[in-house]
């Protein structure tokens, strides 16, 4: 019985803690989707944007290849930290969100599905072989910090049930989950987030009650930047960073998050990235080789049996 | 050196006399049907080679999670390229090279982007056989990439080069007349690792392993369970599969048993073993367990250089040999690039070569004799002292270096890995009726 209670434990800790990045990007891409009916397939390219800035403010990296290592530069990055990049990640992300939505989006917020699937994607592989051009193709090492706040965090602890954990996940759920909160607040509690409710739920309805909601789109758009560029942030401190990840690691995991959750939906987004999180690793510890038929047979039974998905409305995408 | 012993060939005597310009190569490698049209021998695949030019094929990784190594090969390919035509390296030093060309004619190359898929590979290499009419490919960085490319050579009749291939099936159920391969194997991993691990670590001990779910990791964990088991005694508690490409091993690495395994094997490779590796020592699984990561490279190494302090594993060469010809090889490939080469790299440039120099002494591009001229060769001159070029199952029997991490206080920018053990051939090596060579049904030369 021990031994079944400590399994659940560990399970459900790892589940939480990849949850959390899948629920970061989840929420930025639906309240894109849900806004502006907007489909972002360069949304990973955002965890991309995110991973490298938090490479480039945690410390200096050494370079070998790329435009900027022939053109002399040798390393690039200063030794900002870990705090630093916390700060400055979401605020490149949401920089990075306001010019995508100026440039890219908004042309083609009333051109066809397919028109904004090809030019999200196409802005997602220029956007990752420009990272690849530039800095090089290598793959960096995680950047974790060693301590945070004087507080050693390299050094795994025990806890009750599951026993050794490595503290530093412990602290990015806690990252994660404060962000997370803030985010739903923001959207549950404020008037700006009153207005992206609404116009998830039918944005044709608020212009026609007079408020201006494309004001919004800008700020909604950055905003979801914002969540993804920090979920890079948090993936880069556990993954090792290379020009691929966005597409391999955030892109498929995002937009599984929202069928899940339900397009449109934050809260609907926060439930899918934990239930995919804790599925994903609750088959991983115990019959591994099923994990991802399951994950992917979970998600197709929801599409079938509630294509709205868990907190979705069936306006979406109409 | 091996090929000094060998009987005294055409070119020798050419070369000796001082009487072979690059004319007279051409013509004499025209009279004896060297590439000409005019050839003994009838078409077969791409041979005869018209014109001045001979075309290499060279297909690589140039997207995706390997494009980094892809790029060192393509650097050891286009040094070979420019050795084989202008002289320098181990050409200068290779008495079946000229320095001229091969047979005369001017070494041109394509290259092509395998993304690490085999049927991009395929594509690719059907392009360059096709298309651009090369005479032989050389290329991969995985082992289901090779399997696939040499089966495409097989059929057209063009030769392929393996480079990077571990996987035992490359030269075992999967080997193909048309393809070589120099690069040592998971089985010859397992025999150079487990001696290591017994004295390094002891006997009876419980081993964990995960490995990456696909050929080569399957064929790898195979091997370390067979060595260990046998060897050492050890036992293995279990074995899991991760797919090829996960980045977040945690839910993998909370389920190895701390109170029972005494050591963790990661059969992983590259960017696998970049992420897997530290997230076990995040997870304090070094403080439980020993750690080994059987197969070494310069990206996984470059990627996880905090964590591999310690940590065993094999690779395929070293810069850090102090043989002659390594040393040749480092120094050209140092004023090219201005740092060290990685083991990619010289892969492939020993492959072009090899290549060359069998064609060479073949007298002809006519693949079927190329082959002949391939198996069955010995030398000594490509960095790992005395190698063979097995007839049974084109796996080339050559020693196993055993690496062992620096802690990164010990690091440089090119050596981040030590040489503990160049285990012989005689002991990492097997017969052609045993291991994967038994396996091993190569095909038919397509000129009987």
């Amino acid at each position: 019985m021990m031994i079944l209670q400590s399994q659940i434990a560990s399970i459900l800790l790892n589940g939480l803690q990849q949850g959390a990045i899948y629920a970061l990007l989840g929420i930025g891409l639906t309240i894109i989707l849900g806004t502006m009916e907007f489909l972002n397939l360069a949304h990973g390219a955002l965890y991309l944007v995110g991973a490298y800035t938090g490479l480039i403010v945690f410390q200096e990296t050494a370079l070998t290849n790329g435009l900027l290592y022939n053109s002399g530069i040798t390393s690039i990055g200063f030794e900002g930290g870990f705090l630093a990049a916390i700060v400055l990640v979401p605020i490149v992300g949401f920089a990075v969100g306001l010019l995508m939505e100026r440039f890219v989006a908004e042309p083609f917020y009333d051109r066809p599905e397919t028109d904004q699937l090809l030019v999200t994607f196409g802005l997602a592989l220029i956007l990752e072989e420009t990272v690849k051009n530039v800095i090089g193709g290598n793959t960096f090492q995680s950047i974790a910090p060693s301590t945070v706040f004087g507080v050693n965090v390299s050094q795994p602890v025990s806890l009750p049930l599951v026993g050794l954990f490595p503290s530093w996940r412990l602290i990015i759920i806690g990252f994660a989950f404060a962000v997370i909160g803030l985010t739903y607040l923001a959207i549950e509690r404020t008037d700006f987030g009153l207005v992206v409710q609404a116009g998830t739920r039918d944005s044709e309805m608020v212009r026609l009650l007079g408020i201006k909601i494309n004001r919004s789109y800008s700020l909604v758009f950055a905003l979801g930047a914002a969540l993804a560029a920090f979920a890079g942030l948090i993936g880069a401190s556990i993954q090792t960073v290379s020009p691929q990840i966005g597409t391999t690691q955030a892109l498929v995991p995002a937009f599984l998050t929202i069928v899940v959750g339900g397009a449109g939906s934050v809260r609907g987004a926060i439930a899918g990235g934990l239930v995919l999180g804790v599925i994903l690793s609750a088959m991983t510890q115990t019959y591994s080789q099923w994990a991802q038929i399951v994950l992917y047979l979970f998600v197709a039974l929801m599409l079938i049996f509630r294509p709205e998905g868990l907190f979705g409305t069936a306006e979406v995408g109409e | 050196m091996a090929e000094d012993t060998s009987v005294l060939s055409r070119r020798d005597v050419l070369k000796t006399s001082g009487a072979a310009g690059a004319a007279g190569l051409a013509g004499l490698a025209g009279c004896t049907g060297g590439g000409g049209g005019d050839s003994e021998y009838s078409s077969l695949g791409n041979y005869p080679v018209e014109g001045d030019e001979v075309v290499f094929g060279f297909n690589v990784p140039q997207s995706g999670s390997y494009s980094q190594e892809g790029a060192d090969e393509l650097r050891g390919y286009n040094l070979a390229v420019d050795h084989l035509n202008n002289g320098g390296g181990w050409v200068d030093d290779w008495s079946d090279l000229s320095g001229d060309g091969v047979l005369g004619k001017t070494v041109a190359s394509v290259d092509g982007d395998t993304a690490t898929d085999p049927d991009q590979a395929r594509q690719s290499a059907q392009r360059m056989i096709n298309r651009d009419d090369a005479i032989m490919i050389s290329g991969g960085s995985s082992t289901s990439v090779a399997i696939a490319v040499q089966e495409l050579c097989q059929e057209e009749r063009v030769q392929f080069q393996c480079c990077i291939t571990h996987g035992n099936g490359t030269t075992a159920s999967e080997c193909v007349r048309y393809s070589t391969r120099e690069m040592f194997n998971a089985y010859m991993t397992g025999a150079a690792l487990a001696p290591v691990l017994e004295e390094e670590y002891g006997s009876d001990l419980n081993f964990y392993q995960l490995y990456a779910d696909y050929s080569w990791g399957q064929s790898q964990q195979r091997s370390m369970n067979q060595f260990l088991t046998e060897g050492p005694g050890w036992t293995q508690v279990e074995s899991v599969g991760t797919p090829l490409g996960t980045s977040d091993y945690s839910s993998y690495l909370s389920d190895v048993p701390r109170d029972e395994a005494d050591v963790l094997i990661l059969n992983h490779y590259g960017l696998d073993a970049a992420n897997s590796l530290p997230q076990a020592i995040e997870a304090g699984l070094d403080q439980d367990m020993e750690i080994v990561v059987p197969l070494y490279n310069r990206l996984m190494a470059e990627a996880a250089s905090d964590s591999i302090g310690d940590i065993f594993g094999t690779a395929d060469w070293s810069w850090q040999l102090e043989n002659g010809p390594t040393q040749t090889f480092v120094e050209a490939y140092r004023e090219e690039h201005d740092r060290a080469p990685s083991y990619a790299a010289r892969i492939a440039y020993t492959q072009t070569l090899q290549y060359a120099a069998a064609a060479e002494r073949a007298e002809t591009f006519y693949p079927p004799e190329v082959i002949r001229q391939l198996e069955g060769h010995e030398f000594d001159n490509a960095g790992l002292d005395a190698e063979t070029m097995r007839e049974c199952d084109h796996q080339a029997q050559r020693d196993v270096l055993v690496m062992r991490g620096l802690p990164p206080e010990e690091q440089t920018e090119d050596r981040l890995l030590e040489v503990l053990n160049q285990t012989s051939r005689d002991d990492a090596g097997y017969a052609c009726d045993a291991g994967p060579a038994a396996d091993c049904q190569l095909g038919d030369y397509g000129d009987e």
